[in-house]
């Protein structure tokens, strides 16, 4: 029986994350896991993906093992992930999910594209997914069939973010604002950041932002203990709350989220801000509830002014392309599917053609060497040439002779002669041929003599 | 302008190629607004710049039958398109902006289209070498300041996105960021202008040589034209003009000169 594909695991959809977080791996046990794995009598390759929204494991079962191995495999895997985690084996049913051969090949090509994952297309279950299969190359516990597919996956992985938009557009509040802030000033290089308030929401976008070449970052907040450990957290200046309009002069970036229940940058402000900047763009992002920024401000010159509804409107948008794009990444998934299944078909009968091979290589080779001293020994050429025919007639006997009894036989009869015309390309009315018939005959008599 | 000779010549098998070339360029890079496959995109690159190639053997070509691209308003009209082609491909070179192609390619199919309808292949009486320098010259400026306001339109258009917050707007995903598309149409108008500049001078040589008098209406709306791009570089310099301000500036300097050329065309049409 040849080796089959599987997965066991669990993700987002199937489990909440105090479930996930019991049946997770960590870096330390992959080692011992994954070599415990692999000496289980089924099994023969194995790699553990285990990411904060799902925990996987993928098998290939060995060559050696019974037709029902799959099944027997995926029982021995369920068992080890109730065993290794002490989780109840009845609560475990629940939460995990197996897909076996041509599903297990899909399923692995749509967690690698990010068509699996919670925001779909996102970027690092990639890195993840390489990590696992470099885990596993550095336990020696993956080899020709699931390396192959892990190493396919990565392929369909980057075709699907070339060829289809799956991974445009940010999916999260704090980047989707880089992304707008982008939309004014192409690079933030060089850009001031001035954040208003000390939310945690400020401090992720200002991270965000420094991450995108922001050249400073100030904080400032009417307590000033706030501010400056605030500051301290994301590496910027704290300023002092009287400063506020000073600084708004200066800078590009304003992310707002104060507590305060009144309006804290008014137009008043703001016009005069900007006048001081010269009308120099500058992008507003209020991430406040209640709304720290008035909303006139977005109508002065310059001022590019975001609220938190146009931020996860954004996100919304971004996500629904995604899920548009996410249809064409699942086509593209499903060829890569098709191709790697004919593989895997061509991989399963590479035993059969070896042994064939062999079997007709050593059938030939033994004829010839029965034939050989006798040509040696005669100088007639005519009658080496007839020798030669008898070696052919000989060599074609003795191959056909298994076929011929096995076509004769009462079994399935009909299913060996389609099969023989497809493997020899013969022609349809070759079974009635008196010749053939008379052909057959003399074989099955002459290997029964020689017999 | 009385006009004296008839001086024009069939489009070579050029023409027709680069007419072409525009066409496959306006599709591909108006389709390339969706969501497409990247070979679109090199097709349109590709296809634009087969265009410029034949369309440069074109003027080429109509050259060497002694037909100046200073000669008469159809021939100039094709020069501009050309330069105008020229230029972006320069800009995207060093710049990129693919979005910048989706209007240069159909526009330039436009205007090669109006310079073949025009009613031209006539030559001004008294066209010297300086006339066909001024002409030259105010053509290239003209191209350079139709790819700035080309700049600046999509700036207006990405800035009305940002400011109405029309995230699903066709450009909005397409487009450059603001500050780029301000930079580009800032350096552009930088070069044009002077261009522009120098050409009005020669101009003024020219009609003072024919001892014409200043006294047509060309003159004083392209003396507003001049002083509009004048008082735009010399606004950006001192640092008050920028944003929309700027780019709906280059918009009004540019339709002016389109004025000139406008009554410039009728004037030739009606034979005066």
């Amino acid at each position: 029986m040849p080796s089959e594909l599987f997965v066991v695991g669990l993700n987002w959809r199937t489990a909440p994350v105090s479930v996930r977080e019991k049946l997770a791996f960590h870096d330390e046990e992959l080692e011992a896991c994954l070599t415990a794995l692999v000496s289980q009598e089924l099994l023969e390759e194995v790699v553990i993906l285990s990411t904060c929204n799902r925990v996987e494991i993928y098998g290939c079962t060995s060559k050696s093992s019974p037709a029902s191995a799959v099944s027997q495999a995926t029982s021995q895997v369920r068992a080890f992930f109730g065993q290794s985690r002490s989780y109840p084996a009845e609560k475990l049913a629940d939460v995990l999910y197996e897909h076996q051969e041509r599903d297990a090949v899909r399923h692995i090509f749509q967690v690698a594209a990010a068509l699996d994952s919670m925001v779909v297309g996102e970027s690092q279950i990639l890195g993840q997914l390489k990590a696992a299969y470099g885990a596993a190359s550095q336990y020696n516990t993956i080899g020709v069939m699931l390396g192959r597919c892990m190493e396919r996956a990565f392929g369909v992985a980057k075709r699907v973010r070339t060829e289809t938009g799956i991974s445009r557009g940010a999916a999260n509040v704090s980047s989707v604002a880089v992304e707008l802030a982008k939309r004014v000033f192409g690079d933030l290089s060089g850009k001031n950041v001035l954040v208003v308030g000390a939310g945690k929401m400020s401090a992720l976008a200002a991270r965000h932002l420094r991450a995108d070449g922001a050249a400073q970052i100030c904080v400032t907040n009417r307590s000033p203990a706030k501010a400056e450990a605030l500051a301290e957290e994301i590496d910027g200046i704290a300023r002092p709350w009287e400063e506020l309009e000073h600084e708004i002069s200066k800078a590009d970036v304003i992310i707002t989220s104060t507590g305060a229940r009144e309006p804290v940058l008014t137009k008043k402000l703001m016009k005069r801000a900007m006048k001081m900047r010269r009308y120099k763009s500058c992008f507003v992002m209020d991430i406040a509830v209640p709304r720290d920024v008035e909303v006139a401000v977005g109508k002065i010159e310059g001022v590019y002014l975001f609220d938190m509804d146009d931020l996860e409107r954004l996100v919304a948008e971004n996500l629904k392309e995604r899920s548009r794009e996410a249809e064409a990444a699942s086509a593209l998934v499903e060829s890569e599917v098709i191709g790697f299944d004919t593989w895997m078909r061509q991989q399963q009968v590479v035993p059969t053609i070896r042994a064939l091979r062999e079997h007709f290589h050593d059938v030939a080779m033994a004829e010839v060497d029965r034939s050989l001293a006798g040509i040696q020994k005669t100088q007639d050429p005519a009658q080496q040439e007839e020798m030669v025919r008898r070696l052919g007639r000989s060599i074609a006997n003795k191959l056909l002779h298994t076929p011929m009894n096995a076509l004769k036989q009462d079994g399935e009869v009909e299913l060996l002669a389609k099969a023989t015309h497809q493997l020899f390309s013969l022609s349809t009315n070759a079974d009635e041929d008196s010749d053939t018939s008379a052909a057959v005959s003399e074989v099955v008599v002459g290997t029964q003599k020689k017999a | 302008m009385p006009v004296t000779e008839i001086v024009t010549t069939a489009p070579s098998p050029a023409f027709y190629l680069a007419g072409a070339a525009y066409i496959a360029a306006s599709v591909f890079y108006l389709s390339s607004l969706g969501p497409i496959p990247a070979w679109v995109k090199r097709a349109a690159r590709l296809a634009v710049v087969c265009a410029f190639i034949a369309h440069g053997i074109d003027i080429g070509w109509r050259g060497v039958e002694h037909v100046h691209p200073g000669t008469s308003v159809r021939e100039a009209l094709g020069f501009l398109s050309w330069i105008f082609v020229g230029s972006y491909l320069l800009v995207a070179r060093r710049e990129g902006l693919f979005v910048l192609g989706t209007f240069v390619a159909p526009l330039a199919l436009v205007v090669l289209a109006a310079a073949r309808l025009s009613p031209s292949g006539q030559a001004v009486a008294g066209l010297t070498s300086l006339g066909r320098l001024h002409i030259a010259s105010a053509t290239i400026g003209l191209a350079i300041l139709l790819l700035a306001t080309v700049v600046s339109t999509i700036y207006l258009m990405q800035q009305r996105n940002l400011k109405h917050k029309n995230f699903d707007g066709v450009l909005f995903k397409a487009s450059a960021s603001l500050e780029t598309l301000e930079l580009l149409s800032k350096r552009l108008i930088a070069i044009g202008f002077p261009i522009f500049t120098v050409s009005m001078i020669l101009g003024a040589i020219w009609a003072a040589q024919l001892r014409e008098g200043f006294d047509r209406v060309e003159w004083p709306i392209s003396a507003i034209t001049w002083l509009t791009y004048g008082s735009l570089v010399v606004g950006r310099q001192l640092g008050g003009v920028r944003g929309r301000k700027a780019a709906l500036l280059t918009l009004v300097g540019f339709l002016s000169a389109l004025l000139v050329l406008a009554i410039y065309l009728v004037r030739r049409a009606g034979g005066m």
